[in-house]
């Protein structure tokens, strides 16, 4: 799992050795994008983010996907133009009236209300172009309370949402082959979620939930390439949160969520991401679930069994036994894992830890130069100290020499680590 | 118009089996004079695919004597065979066998570019029946993992065989170095069971586990070979997608390919000539005359033929079913992601079967389940292929098997079996020889699974029909034909 070099996960880089055709190419491609990025410069200087500039940006980001400055030049593009007008409370407005004046709130306010003019596509059936029309002036947009006449603001705001909602589908259908070749550009996601933001404060809830759970099937086929993207995990974990609001009419996933753990264990065993969400679900699973002292019992001995089972095939995974030990510590600290093991005795605690040690010593059986097995067994038997309160006795010292010493032949690059819990614990031979 | 025997051929290519077909394949750009015959009135030879009278024919010409290496064919019909659809609407395989992702075939089809022509189905898991031990419970298919994962699912072993079973995996991925080496070069050439047993101190159920994955047809195979057949089955797994390290190919396995080399090698100019056998021979230096069945006579200065003289070895019994079920549940897609594969392997270990006799199963039989998908029967049903060693009461045990299986994976109704079709296939001779102007590939391999050596042979044969010419050339590499399809997809 370490990353072997030159490559992720795997996933071989590729260096390339060019040849003089392929130089010359090059020098043209970098000679267009130049000339592009000029252009889309020129623009903005202007402080002209109409919609020919909006299609330079187009041609830019796919050449580059990581010019951030170029995805807030197609926010501008969207917010000034594309996009209807913003309602009494809308987002612009929200902009503009905040309190630090800043470079962009207050271009983003003029944006609003000079490009009714400058913009060559005025947005149609916009509430506030009876009314403002032409003025420059943010503050007659915040208060126009209505828009003009009853009867036309319902016809005009599904048209508004009609149009807000294709350019949504249209800017995410834009990102996805971006995203296809870079899965892991922060500007990418950025943006996308800046897009679904939009869809949340445009869109009727309903509709924009419809969105958000398509973008949660994105992230679950990210997942499915690369199991181990933590991009998409923390990418879903946000869409899931999202559409769990209120906002969008959500109730809990919580037990979807795991269940798609399970899914991703076991077509990977090798997935600390996978495993870390697990262990993040569960106290809210066992909550949800009204979980009693046994069934909460139940579930540890069930997650156990597993892990067990995991460790058994894969004992030099590190992901396993980062979930193996976050369980330990359900066992001895429970203050900070309060979730399955809060009424158990010392007796059981005891009898639990006593039993995982013993089933992975039955690993040692087959499994003799796996130093994560030797690590474990070290720091679980001194747990055990712990919990009783009391020093090795002489078997647990004679064993603890033992693997120290494993270690010492196994990982000889920590030698020092070892003998720092060498003197730490008196295990000088 | 010019007559056939005007020309003085570079070589006549007799029978349109695998290896001749390839051949026609490798020589397709070569601007060689190829005349390609045979006898038969279809392609393919002895790995061809039938329609249901094509079978019938098949059949009818073998019990004639006149296939060398196939004798007692039959085709058995229920007496209520409703079922049945019409003959066009099969295509029963000689040689359904399966063909691991890391097999030289699939890159030689691919550096040729015949393999656009080619529909490539996924082959899932293997299984292992296992016979029910009362009355009471029921008989039953376990699934034999190979992967880590498939190991950590499974419930079928013990933690400890799980531990020695993934020991076994990861030695298998580094025999060929050391230390690993070391430990089996001794027991090369004694069975692998052994090997197991000493080595990883491995029961028999583990033991049959791994001798399954090798589709060995006597158990008995060496633990130098069985290694590299491990090997080559773990390495594949997940090459072509995920939860699979084999494929098959549509319209009725190697006799596709077969006919799409064919194809290539007459775009590249061959003359075909179905219906044709030679009818006798002489032989000089560097030259054959052949006097055809058509009546040409023709010179060429090379012959190409395959064995067709039973070698008086035990052959192999095979047994084509067609039941009226198209038993889903053997073709779900195991992992994430994963295509529905279209065939699954049933091993029968050693002694897992008795005929009413009380005659024992002394060899594994194996039974490969295809399903519609594979184009071999219409939807709603499934061909089933079941060979084992023709030792013994070979048809009532391969009967026997048939019978478990049908009865393990039906809950409610046992499926009507709607056809059968039985024949035994006699090996011939292993090697090719090379006698002057003629070279004759060997006997076609009885293996359930594309042995890689069978291509050997055309390479030898194309070396020889190129002559100088060999040296400057690349063996099946070719460009794509003007015009010729691109149809890489891009998901």
């Amino acid at each position: 799992m370490a990353d072997q070099g030159g490559s992720q996960h795997g996933i071989a880089r590729t260096s390339r050795v060019r040849t003089e055709e392929q130089k010359r190419r090059d020098l043209e491609r970098i000679a267009k994008y130049r000339e592009l990025e000029d252009q889309v410069r020129a623009h903005i200087a202007r402080g002209e983010y109409a919609p020919e500039v909006f299609q330079l940006t187009s041609k830019l980001l796919r050449l580059n996907p990581e010019y951030y400055t170029i995805w807030n030049v197609r926010r501008r593009c969207l917010i000034s133009g594309s996009f209807s007008r913003p309602l009494a409370g809308s987002s612009c407005l929200k902009a503009s009236s905040s309190t630090s004046p800043s470079a962009t709130t207050t271009t983003s306010s003029t944006s609003c209300s000079s490009s009714s003019s400058a913009a060559t596509r005025p947005a149609p059936g916009s509430p506030t172009a009876g009314t403002s029309g032409t003025t420059a002036d943010p503050a007659a947009i915040s208060t126009t309370p209505d828009a003009p006449g009853k009867e036309d603001s319902a016809a005009t705001a599904a048209a508004a949402e009609t149009q807000d909602l294709s350019i949504i589908k249209s800017e995410l259908t834009f990102t996805i082959p971006l995203l296809l070749e870079s899965p892991k550009c922060y500007w990418i996601w950025s943006y996308r979620l800046w897009i679904l933001q939009q869809a949340i404060a445009r869109l009727r809830p309903a509709v924009a939930r419809r969105i958000w759970e398509e973008e949660l099937g994105l992230a679950s086929k990210m997942l499915g390439k690369d199991r181990r993207n933590f991009h998409a995990w923390g990418y879903r974990r946000h869409v899931v949160q999202q559409l769990e609001s209120a906002t969008l009419e959500g109730s809990s996933m919580v037990e979807a969520e795991f269940a798609y753990t399970d899914k991703m264990i076991n077509t990977d065993l090798s997935n600390f991401s996978a495993w870390h969400s697990r262990s993040k679900l569960i106290p809210r699973l066992l909550d949800e679930r009204g979980a009693d002292d046994a069934a909460r019992r139940a579930f540890l001995d069930k997650e156990l069994a597993q892990i067990r089972n995991a460790l058994n095939v894969g004992p030099e995974d590190q992901s396993l036994w980062y979930y193996h030990q976050f369980l330990i510590l359900n066992l001895v600290a429970p203050e900070q894992h309060p979730a399955m093991t809060l009424n158990f005795t010392r007796e059981d605690r005891v009898a639990y830890l006593t039993r995982e040690i013993d089933e992975i010593k039955e690993l040692l059986e087959d499994y003799d130069d796996v130093k994560l097995i030797y690590e474990g067994l070290f720091e679980y038997t001194l747990y055990l100290c712990q919990l009783e309160e009391r020093q090795p006795d002489e078997i647990e010292r004679a064993d603890l020499v033992a693997w120290l010493g494993k270690l010492k032949q196994l990982d000889p690059m920590r030698n020092g680590r070892w003998a720092d819990l060498e003197k730490e614990y008196g295990l000088k031979e | 118009m010019e007559s056939l025997g005007d020309t003085l051929w570079d070589v006549v290519i007799s029978g349109t089996g695998l290896q001749q077909s390839l051949l026609a394949l490798a020589l397709s750009r070569s601007g060689k004079k190829i005349l390609h015959i045979d006898p038969n009135e279809f392609y393919g030879g002895s790995e061809a695919a039938f329609s249901l009278q094509d079978a019938k024919s098949w059949v009818t010409h073998a019990s004639n004597g006149s296939c060398g290496l196939v004798k007692s064919a039959s085709i058995a019909l229920p007496e209520d065979a409703t079922g049945l659809s019409p003959s066009r609407a099969y295509s029963l395989a000689l040689a359904p066998q399966l063909i691991h992702a890391r097999s030289a075939i699939l890159s030689q089809l691919v550096s040729s570019r015949a393999y656009r022509q080619v529909e490539f189905l996924a082959v899932g898991s293997f299984f292992i029946f296992s016979p029910s031990r009362d009355s009471a419970e029921a008989s039953g298919l376990t699934r034999i993992p190979s992967t880590r994962e498939e190991v950590f699912s499974t419930t079928a072993i013990s933690a400890k065989e799980k531990r020695l079973l993934m020991k076994f995996l990861k030695f298998v991925l580094d025999h060929e170095s050391s230390p690993h080496l070391e430990t089996w070069q001794e027991h090369a050439d004694s069975p692998l069971v052994d090997f197991l047993q000493k080595e990883f101190k491995m029961g028999g159920e583990l033991q049959t586990y791994i001798i399954t994955l090798t589709l060995s047809l006597d158990g008995q195979i060496n633990t130098r070979d069985g290694l590299a057949v491990i090997r080559r089955h773990l390495s594949s797994m997940g090459v072509y997608g995920p939860g699979f390290a084999a494929i098959y190919p549509k319209w009725g396995g190697l006799s596709e390919i077969a006919q799409v080399s064919c194809r290539a090698g007459a775009v590249g100019g061959a003359v075909y000539m179905l219906g044709t056998g030679i009818e006798t021979m002489e032989i000089a230096e560097d030259e054959v005359e052949l006097h055809l069945t058509s009546g040409d006579n023709i010179k060429t200065r090379m012959l190409v033929r395959a064995d067709d003289s039973p070698s008086g070895q035990t052959g192999v019994g095979r047994l084509v079913a067609v039941v009226g079920s198209p038993l889903t549940s053997l073709f779900e897609a195991t992992v994430e992601g994963a295509p529905r594969p279209a065939v699954a392997l049933i091993a029968f270990p050693a002694g897992s079967l008795s005929t009413a006799a009380g005659e024992e199963s002394a060899y594994p039989v194996y039974l490969s389940v295809h399903s519609s998908e594979t184009g071999e029967c219409p939807v709603g049903q499934s061909v089933l292929y079941l060979t084992t060693l023709a030792t013994g009461n070979v048809t009532g045990i391969l009967e026997r098997a048939l019978d478990a299986f049908i009865h393990a994976t039906s809950d409610s109704q046992a499926p009507q079996v709607l056809y059968r079709l039985q024949y035994e296939q006699l090996p011939g001779a292993d090697t090719a020889r090379a006698e002057g102007p003629i070279f004759t590939f060997p006997a076609p391999s009885p293996s359930l699974s594309f042995d890689d050596s069978v291509l050997e042979p055309v390479q030898e044969a194309w070396k020889k029909v190129m002559g100088e010419a060999a040296a400057e050339a690349e063996y099946m590499v070719f460009e794509d034909r003007e015009g010729a399809m691109d149809d890489d997809v891009y998901e």
